[in-house]
């Protein structure tokens, strides 16, 4: 069992077990094999077999050229032969990866040796193969040097009957998927018996027909596959003679434990598991059956809401003026509340135990911490968003009928993005403008895109709706947009102000701000502090609104990123127009077509006139 | 389809099987708020939940009565039924009753909870050959030979008649986007029995009494349909005479019906 279960508030939670079925919404803690892992060197278990051993411990571990391409990868194994690289062609040389554990080799690139020629051998390997364009077979190992005898490879789509490893011509369906997911493979070569099976992640996958002597060549090459896209070498080690199936299991769990911890942990059954070993979590098969996606195992309900905050700086300056500092490229701080109800006891158990579980993610990198929650938001925000866990609330009001409500606070979501922060340009909902439309309803969003950075920017239809969609029929033709009724046409059909209306009941607190002389234990004498001194701070409300309104109003926001300014014309019987931003809002999605927006406004004072705009366009390259 | 639908010509059907009732109503309820802005204007009525329906029924007890009718039991799930040639497949029963006298046909009352697409559009008569293949039933409950145990209930006398009702509440969860309840829980399931006699003893104490009985139904040739279990506290007395009549004494035995969790 692995030590994470210590950090749980749930209690019946067990390894999984593949002689056990499973209902929905158990979880399990799963590690590939549940017995003791042993480093290869180690000889207290009687096995001092142990021929070749490369790793990407240290950086004493490689030779190098002046360019850090390597040029060796030195046996850990005194006495034992080197894999070596000494072409002068950089394209055969692979990288020193610094900061990984692995190496990647990749194209052209290969490290070869000789000496290591065995009969009877049992060999482990941790390689993480990239997924490439196009599909052909891509040599993991080879011995000797015929074209296609003597190696393991693998082929096909990384799906489950397509996805396959070779030994020479033989290919063998695998069980866990074959490309962007780490691997173990286990060959066990016995000449004596004129036999070779492979074992994928634990599951012996299969037996080749027939034995070739090329694998007990002394040639020995890793890579070497023209315009594949890389496969990452973490660990390889062998045997002499056949070890036994205790001791494979020692050592497949070592590679397991050191460089897999990603998959070991705790799953979740996403519908009632089988009893057999395809079904493990790892598996093609298992992963129908088991997940850590929480979309897979819980849809949110209705009355989950979301907080917005801006972190700004204010900077004030007297008579009323300010400016507004933003902290950072992610201004923007949302903490969303998540809303479960209607959960059953098994159902709550999963969810607490997911919300648990979530600092056991992966590292995001070196610098990120751990890696959040992908999580499909309620309407209108986007889907696939990254969100941190932070606090739960679970509260159970009857036998097997519980309310969980998780906050979670969104981290990596940038001001700089034009697609937006939260409520994104996705081109369904919210589109690129473009003068034919299929209909046109109010308050549909569309980005307009320009040169002129005056003009771009996200534009509201305020008109009435036109061809829209029905249920059975779709529009019959297209809608033209004469350029007069563009976004920026003379007699547009949108707007890029806030034109939306608040509700009836409403509330405008002001508070005149002053100076005050206190005459101490006699009176205090007023002053008025400056010009601008009745600046307006206030709430305004948009209560029940259908979810085309919503998304518009919540884009609008978005947009604005917290800080920047827009005009409000003020309700009765003020009717002004002023100035203002919106540092804060929150947003609850009642029931279908049915939110409510509550907005704060602060009256702003400067004119805008900018004098440099941001009006670069960031393309980021990975 | 005539202008009107005539009761005779009218099916009422739980799942596959007839059933011999004497009232179907159904109806639906949307919650709606109207939507006033700043300047006065109605925006639009908006939605505050979904639309819930309600059906009851009357029908004859022919049998035991229905499984899906146990409404203190565990089982949440739906319950499928037709009405004038209409399926209707989301229904949610929450409170089954019915009363004995003497000599009178056990009818039971059911109430049901419905969610989702119920075209009642389609309303229609059920055809003549249908119609005329309808089967008697073999047995009809009846007060004749239906009877109540008294002797775990405190000074009561001789039952005239009593009335037995299982409820709960059902409250419907929605995941976001869906105007149909992923799960209709059972909440704070009772089951009761009201009793009149000719007498019932003492005056309860400030924890009432302690009561238990077993109500068997019977048709008229004696056949048990079906038996109801009631282990609950007598919680109300009352007394009542008029002009030409016995005094008669009425009392509640309640039964809230708890649910023990399963370690999980």
């Amino acid at each position: 069992m692995s030590s994470i279960i210590s950090g749980l508030n749930i209690k019946n939670i067990y390894e999984y077990d593949s002689t056990l079925s499973y209902n929905k919404f158990d979880v399990v803690d799963y590690e590939l094999v549940t017995g003791i892992s042993v480093y290869p060197s180690y000889t207290g278990l009687g096995n001092s077999g142990l021929i070749a051993w490369f790793n990407n411990d240290y950086l004493e571990d490689f030779n190098t050229d002046g360019s850090f391409n390597i040029t060796g990868w030195k046996n850990k194994v005194v006495g034992s032969g080197d894999l070596i690289q000494l072409s002068s062609d950089a394209n055969v040389r692979p990288d020193i990866q610094f900061d990984q554990n692995y190496i990647t080799l990749k194209d052209l690139e290969f490290l070869s040796g000789t000496g290591f020629d065995y009969t009877n051998r049992t060999f482990f390997l941790a390689v993480d193969v990239i997924e490439p364009e196009k599909k052909v077979e891509q040599k993991i190992i080879k011995f000797g040097t015929d074209v296609s005898l003597g190696s393991l490879k693998i082929n096909g789509n990384n799906t489950e009957s397509s996805a396959s490893v070779l030994l020479d011509a033989d290919s063998f369906y695998a069980v866990s998927p074959i490309y962007n997911h780490k691997n173990i493979f286990t060959i066990i070569q016995n000449s004596t018996a004129s036999t070779l099976t492979i074992r994928q992640n634990g599951f012996n996958i299969g037996q080749a027909a027939s034995y070739d002597s090329q694998w007990n060549s002394n040639y020995f090459e890793l890579g070497n596959n023209p315009k594949n896209s890389g496969i990452k070498y973490y660990d390889l080690f062998y045997f002499s003679g056949i070890l036994s199936e205790t001791e494979i299991d020692y050592y497949e769990k070592y590679l397991f434990e050191k460089y897999f911890s990603d998959y070991e942990g705790l799953f979740f059954a996403k519908k009632n598991v089988p009893v057999g070993e395809a079904y493990s979590p790892i598996t093609y098969t298992g992963k129908n059956y088991w997940t850590r996606d929480i979309d897979d195992l819980f849809k949110l309900s209705y009355g989950s809401s979301v907080n917005f905050s801006a972190k700004l700086s204010p900077l004030t300056m007297g008579d009323g003026y300010r400016t507004n500092t933003a902290n950072n490229v992610n201004t923007l701080n949302a903490t969303f509340d998540l809303n479960y109800d209607g959960l059953t006891d098994a159902q709550s158990k999963c969810l607490i135990a997911y919300f648990e579980n979530t600092p056991e993610a992966p590292e995001k990198s070196l610098y990120e911490g751990f890696k959040g929650v992908d999580i499909n938001l309620f309407t209108p925000y986007k889907l696939n968003a990254e969100v941190y866990f932070k606090t739960i609330n679970h509260n159970s009001s009857y036998n097997n009928l519980n309310k969980i409500t998780i906050s979670a606070e969104s981290l990596f979501d940038s001001s700089l993005d034009y697609k937006g922060m939260f409520v994104v340009l996705d081109e369904k909902n919210i589109k690129t403008y473009n003068s034919y439309v299929d209909y046109l309803l109010t308050n549909d969003v569309f980005y307009f895109n320009s040169d002129s950075y005056a003009e771009r920017g996200y534009y509201f239809y305020t008109g009435a709706n036109i061809n829209p969609p029905s249920s059975s029929t779709g529009p019959s033709s297209k809608i033209y947009i004469a350029p007069n009724n563009s976004p920026t046409g003379i007699n547009s059909w949108f707007t890029k102000d806030f034109y939306f209306k608040g509700d009836l009941e409403y509330e405008v607190n002001e508070n005149i701000r002053l100076l005050s002389n206190d005459m101490k234990n006699s009176t205090i004498e007023y002053s008025k502090d400056g010009i601008n001194y009745n600046l307006l701070e206030f709430n305004v409300g948009f209560k029940k609104r259908i979810t085309q309104e919503a998304r518009a109003i919540l884009k609008f926001l978005d947009d604005k990123a917290g800080f920047k300014t827009f005009k409000y014309t003020l309700p009765q019987p003020y009717n002004k127009i002023i100035d203002v931003y919106c540092p804060e809002w929150n947003h609850t999605y009642n029931f279908e077509n049915n939110h409510d927006i509550s907005v704060k406004f602060i009256e702003f004072k400067n004119p805008f006139n900018a004098i440099s705009v941001f009006n670069t366009n960031i393309t980021l390259v990975e | 389809m005539s202008n009107f639908l005539s009761y005779q010509n009218i099916d009422f059907r739980f799942g596959s099987q007839n059933y011999y009732a004497n009232r179907v109503s159904l109806s639906a309820q949307a919650s709606i708020n109207p939507v006033l802005l700043n300047d006065g204007s109605l925006l639009n009525y908006a939605p505050e939940g979904a639309v819930v329906g309600s059906l009851s029924t009357e029908f004859y007890l022919t049998g035991a009565l229905p499984s899906f009718l146990n409404i203190t039991g565990v089982d949440e799930s739906a319950v499928m039924a037709s009405f004038a040639g209409v399926a209707i497949t989301g229904l949610y029963p929450k409170s089954v009753s019915f009363s004995v006298e003497p000599f009178q046909p056990i009818v039971i009352s059911a109430e049901f909870d419905w969610y989702g697409n119920v075209a009642l559009e389609n309303f229609d008569e059920q055809r003549d050959s249908v119609l005329s293949t309808k089967l008697v039933p073999d047995y009809i409950a009846n007060g004749y030979k239906s009877y109540m145990t008294t002797s775990s209930i405190e000074g009561a006398g001789y039952i005239v008649s009593f009335n037995y009702s299982m409820t709960c509440d059902r409250p419907a969860f929605f995941n976001v986007d869906e105007k149909y309840p992923f799960r209709v829980a059972k909440l704070n399931k009772k089951a009761d029995v009201s009793i009149k006699s000719n007498t019932l003893g003492q005056l309860l104490e400030t924890s009432g009494k302690y009561a238990y009985t077993n109500i068997t139904i019977k048709d008229t040739y004696s056949t048990t349909l079906d038996t109801f279990r009631i282990s609950g506290v007598l919680s109300s007395q009352s007394y009542e005479i008029s002009e030409g009549q016995y005094l008669l004494a009425s009392a509640d035995i309640s039964q809230t019906v708890p649910e023990l969790k399963t370690l999980i």
